[in-house]
């Protein structure tokens, strides 16, 4: 038998003990993001067990019909809750309850070893919720019980000393961090999943591909964390600030919605005005990176020589629309660098998109569309309609809310005549309409929209609640940005969505414009977590080779860093050792000396054995090598002295002499000379 | 051919070095890196099973926080090899002695554990299907009794002992083979119950079959090494008097016996004589009566006393088996 089976040994009352307390411990972080009803039964099942007496172990009919029925009975109630089963979290609420099932039917030691895997594992499913440092910390306990739980597995401890297995692990943790950084930083990310994700790991906020009344209204509600960048000089002024995402063209009455993707769009031209900033963005499982418009360069990884974009390596693509898309939805942070050009417009591609940003349904929004011409046929150019139509927005009693009134069939004409209630979408909807309308080519860009300086940490934060909508219009052969909310609600633009709204409307808090100290507090710790999601969290292929090539490890093949890992692991395995070897001859001096002595005249060729006292081995190196035969005679007999003799008042000079006859002892080589 | 000769006494010795099958260790053995084995246990295996699967869900699921909890483990397992090893290694073991026995009962084996490092906890040394766990203080040597089923008269060897660990969390098995050429003597199993002793041959004896209750003490004389435990005078010893030995009565004549292998009935096959021997030697031990022994190709003169007795007992543990 290669594998030494663990022997099947009944369980002791403390090692029931140990193994709920880690049961529990990897329940407990996880509390949160199951059902309430798996919550309670998972650690009411531990609890029953504990409140058993020792001696009176669930009898087997019990084990045989009613655990497996109880857990079939579970299932069943899992699936109704989420109406599905096979799927992320189900399973996980499924295994939550089942460690409790196992801890309650847990009878020898065979159980346990089981049981501390399947905690362990539950232990890992809280990261599908969150990786936040509190996560992080919440599953500390959880692992400092487990060394406890595994030795008492090994022998039931028979004191009630629980600090001590404690402490043991915790050492033996921290002696093991040094494999586990290395294990950290060189193993190979993915650059996507192994096999298919199921559906619900997926749904993140963000923007989407499709806005309709209400839909980033909704976003808004949220204080999530959209990006946040790093500029590299000043950062500009919130009004400027906006970051370009999905393109909505087509227009079907109700909703916006994106065209087929045209690849191949032209970059800006550097100028003065062009600013240069890091974006880290958290994944929001889908394609769109965000830019300040317009992008004078392809995003690319930070620490990446400017690579040809149309390499296979490169990050993202850029439409003919002037879309950033990475090459897979983003389901891991991903941070770049990009260059951007304020304030510039940029040329049309063809008579395709002309016609494409011209299209509007058939026998939608009749009003607004005689409106449209009526206005039209009253000015004399394109851009004076454009005025007439913001001027329109600025002084007839628009507002700007995000609890707009319900819209009918017609929705932009309810909303311009009727209800003149509105958030950004409605705006920049009605607005691309009206344009349409009089013949001007038009379309709704969304994307966020201003975001606030972390003043601990200088860095950019935007927020879902700084998602917003505007619009552009192709005027003159080049596209232009309008941003019709501007003109119903200034404020929106130059200081955020806490400015525009009145006080009475619910803002999440991060977007209200006082700074409290608990406001400030929070920024702080977001400058933490920054660092967190950054270094920890973030750390995914692209950080992996960045990281390789800052250690001049960038050209390596996998198995020269395979037997560099070997290697490291093998020299921390020696030091270890050492160490502990080092620490106990350290305790004792005087053991350290004697064994210095005896080991350099073994290297010279007389070995002690170890049952040899030192006396007789004394003598028989003074025999060997009589010349030092009266020195080497002292060391074993000071030794024999210190170690076995009476306490004395002169054992600092008696432990000082020996120093001084170990430190006159020749060199081995000097010795095996003679 | 001297080829092939050199490969498998290169091969004999690589197993002698990886099993230790002989018993060619000798002296004091300090169990070091090339003696200690190490390989996870059932539960080790099954904990780093669920390891590779945290890591392949962290791999799907791209959970950074379940790449850093799988390898914070990961390396918790890799500090505890370590802790194992350190358990065991440095350990000197060395032979004490090797017991006798009387086949069917137990003979006991003595090591002696030098452990010049920290504490050592949950050492177990295993010889056969025996085996016994210890704790090694610090800095001390500790003798380790192992007991074996005396199974078969002859000399028992030892066999391969196993020093192993799983300390501290279970996860790791280290273990270490030492092979001393140990071997104790095991006695035939005593006939029981047995035929009287054979008068002896001269003097009042051959007249009256007395048995030892009649024996008279005549006297005391100074202890010798090697007297019967049954015949000092413990109630001499105990009053602080010093060691004498009690002498019987006729014990010179009368108890004169001869055990030859050649007087007993020709229908008894050899293991049975030789048990039957060994029921007469216990019984002349006990009447305190002096004994001669012979066997075909071994004459041991008439003597008395632990030496005697226990060179007897050898003569017949070790008496050649029928055919061989």
């Amino acid at each position: 038998m290669i594998f030494a089976p663990a022997p099947a040994t009944p369980l002791a009352r403390s090692q029931l003990a140990w193994l709920a307390a880690l049961v529990l411990f990897a329940q407990v972080p996880l509390a949160l993001y199951v059902p309430l009803w798996t919550a309670a039964a998972g650690a009411g099942l531990v609890a029953a067990r504990l409140a058993l007496p020792a001696d009176r172990l669930p009898p087997p009919r019990l084990r045989r019909w009613l655990l497996p029925l109880l857990a079939f009975a579970i299932a069943v109630g899992i699936r109704m809750k989420f109406g599905y089963f096979l799927a992320r979290d189900p399973c996980v609420a499924f295994l939550y309850v089942l460690v409790g099932i196992k801890y309650l039917e847990t009878r020898n030691t065979r159980d346990g070893g089981l049981l501390v895997c399947l905690a362990l594992f539950l232990l890992l499913t809280q990261f599908f919720y969150a990786q936040t440092i509190g996560a992080a910390l919440a599953t500390l306990p959880a692992l400092l019980v487990l060394g406890g739980a595994l030795a008492a597995l090994r022998e039931a401890p028979t004191d009630s000393d629980w600090k001590a297995p404690i402490v043991r692990t915790a050492r033996m943790m921290l002696q093991g961090i040094p494999i586990a950084a290395l294990l950290f930083v060189l193993f190979p990310r993915l650059a996507g999943p192994l096999w298919g994700l199921p559906s619900d790991a997926l749904a993140r906020t963000g923007l989407s591909d499709r806005m309709a009344p209400g839909s980033i209204g909704a976003l808004s509600l949220s204080d999530d964390v959209a990006f946040r960048v790093d500029f590299d000089g000043l950062a500009p002024p919130p009004a400027q600030r906006y970051w370009r995402g999905p393109v909505l063209s087509r227009f079907d009455g109700e909703a916006w919605t994106l065209l087929p993707r045209v690849r191949g769009g032209a970059l800006v031209r550097a100028d003065s005005r062009t600013i240069a900033y890091t974006v880290t963005l958290e994944p929001h499982g889908r394609q769109w990176l965000f830019a300040l418009e317009q992008p004078a360069s392809m995003p690319r990884r930070p620490a990446d020589a400017p690579a040809p974009s149309d390499s296979d390596d490169a990050l993202a693509s850029l439409t003919s629309d002037h879309q950033l898309l990475a090459r897979a939805p983003l389901l891991q942070p991903v941070r770049y660098t990009e260059r951007s050009t304020l304030g510039i417009a940029f040329p049309g591609v063809g008579e395709a998109e002309r016609r494409d940003n011209l299209q509007l349904p058939r026998n939608r929004n009749p009003r607004t569309i005689a409106f449209a011409r009526e206005l039209r046929g009253q000015v004399e150019s394109d851009r004076a309609y454009i005025a007439a139509v913001l001027e329109r927005f600025h002084s007839e009693p628009y507002v700007y809310t995000l609890t707009p009134s319900l819209l009918g069939r017609d929705p932009v004409d309810d909303f311009l005549f009727d209800t003149r209630r509105g958030f950004c979408e409605h705006y920049a909807g009605a607005f691309v309409v009206l344009l349409r309308a009089a013949g001007i080519p038009a379309r709704v860009v969304t994307g966020y929209q201003g975001g606030q300086i972390n003043p601990d940490g200088g860095y950019l934060i935007v927020r879902q609640s700084d998602a917003h909508a505007w619009a552009e219009a192709l005027l003159d052969g080049r596209w232009q940005r309008f941003d019709p909310t501007a003109a119903v609600a200034p404020s929106r633009v130059e200081r955020g969505l806490g400015a525009a709204l009145p006080l009475s409307e619910q803002v999440p808090y991060m977007a209200r414009l006082d700074l409290t100290w608990l406001k400030s507090l929070r920024l702080q710790w977001d400058s933490i977590n920054y660092q967190w999601q950054r270094g920890v969290v973030g750390f995914n292929l692209d950080r992996q080779r960045d990281l390789l090539r800052d250690l001049r490890l960038g050209g390596a093949r996998p198995w020269q860093i395979v037997v560099l890992a070997g290697g490291a692991i093998l020299l921390w395995g020696i030091f270890v050792l050492g160490a502990a070897r080092m620490r106990m001859l350290r305790a004792d001096p005087v053991l350290a000396l004697w064994s210095r002595a005896w080991r350099r005249l073994g290297h010279a060729g007389l070995r002690r054995a170890p049952e040899e006292g030192p006396l007789a081995y004394a003598q028989r190196a003074a025999r060997r090598w009589p010349q030092w035969g009266e020195l080497i005679a002292r060391i074993g007999e000071s030794y024999a002295l210190l170690r076995y003799g009476p306490e004395t008042a002169e054992r600092a000079d008696l432990i000082a002499a020996l120093r001084r006859s170990v430190a006159a002892l020749p060199t081995a080589r000097a010795l095996r000379g003679r | 051919m001297s080829g092939a000769a050199n490969t498998a006494s290169w091969s004999a010795r690589w197993r002698q070095r990886m099993w230790r099958s002989e018993p060619r260790d000798t002296g004091p053995i300090v169990l070091r890196h090339r003696r200690i084995y190490i390989l996870p246990t059932r539960r080790g295996l099954l904990l780093i099973a669920t390891l590779a699967t945290m890591l392949v869900t962290s791999m799907n699921y791209a959970l950074s926080l379940g790449f850093a909890l799988t390898f914070l483990l990961s390396g918790l397992v890799a500090s505890a090899l370590l802790q194992t090893y350190r358990n065991l290694a440095r350990i000197a073991v060395s032979p004490v002695a090797a017991g006798e026995a009387f086949a069917g009962s137990e003979l006991a084996f003595t090591l002696s554990f030098a452990n010049a490092g920290a504490t050592r906890r949950g050492i177990v040394v295993t010889a056969g299907d025996r085996s016994v766990s210890v704790d090694l203080s610090a800095g001390a040597t500790h003798i380790v009794q192992l007991s074996a089923d005396a199974r078969r008269r002859g000399r028992q060897p030892l066999g391969r002992v196993t020093v192993s660990t799983d300390f501290p969390l279970g996860l790791w098995r280290g273990w270490s083979y030492v092979h001393f050429p140990l071997s104790g003597i095991v006695y035939p199993t005593p006939e029981a119950p047995s035929p009287p002793l054979p008068p002896g041959r001269e003097g009042a004896d051959a007249r009256r079959s007395a048995s030892a209750a009649e024996a008279e003490l005549a006297g005391l004389r100074d202890y010798q090494l090697g007297d019967a435990l049954n015949r000092i005078a413990w109630k001499a010893v105990a009053r602080g008097a010093g060691w004498y030995s009690k002498q019987f009565e006729g014990a010179g004549g009368r108890g004169l016996v001869e055990l030859d292998w050649a007087d007993l009935p020709p229908a008894l096959d050899d293991e049975l004589r030789l048990s039957r021997l060994t029921a007469w030697i216990l019984a002349a031990e006990r009447e305190a009566r002096a004994f001669a022994l012979r066997l075909p190709g071994i004459a041991l003169p008439l003597g008395q006393g632990a030496v005697h007795r226990r060179r007897a007992l050898a003569a017949l543990a070790l008496f050649p088996e029928h055919g061989s």
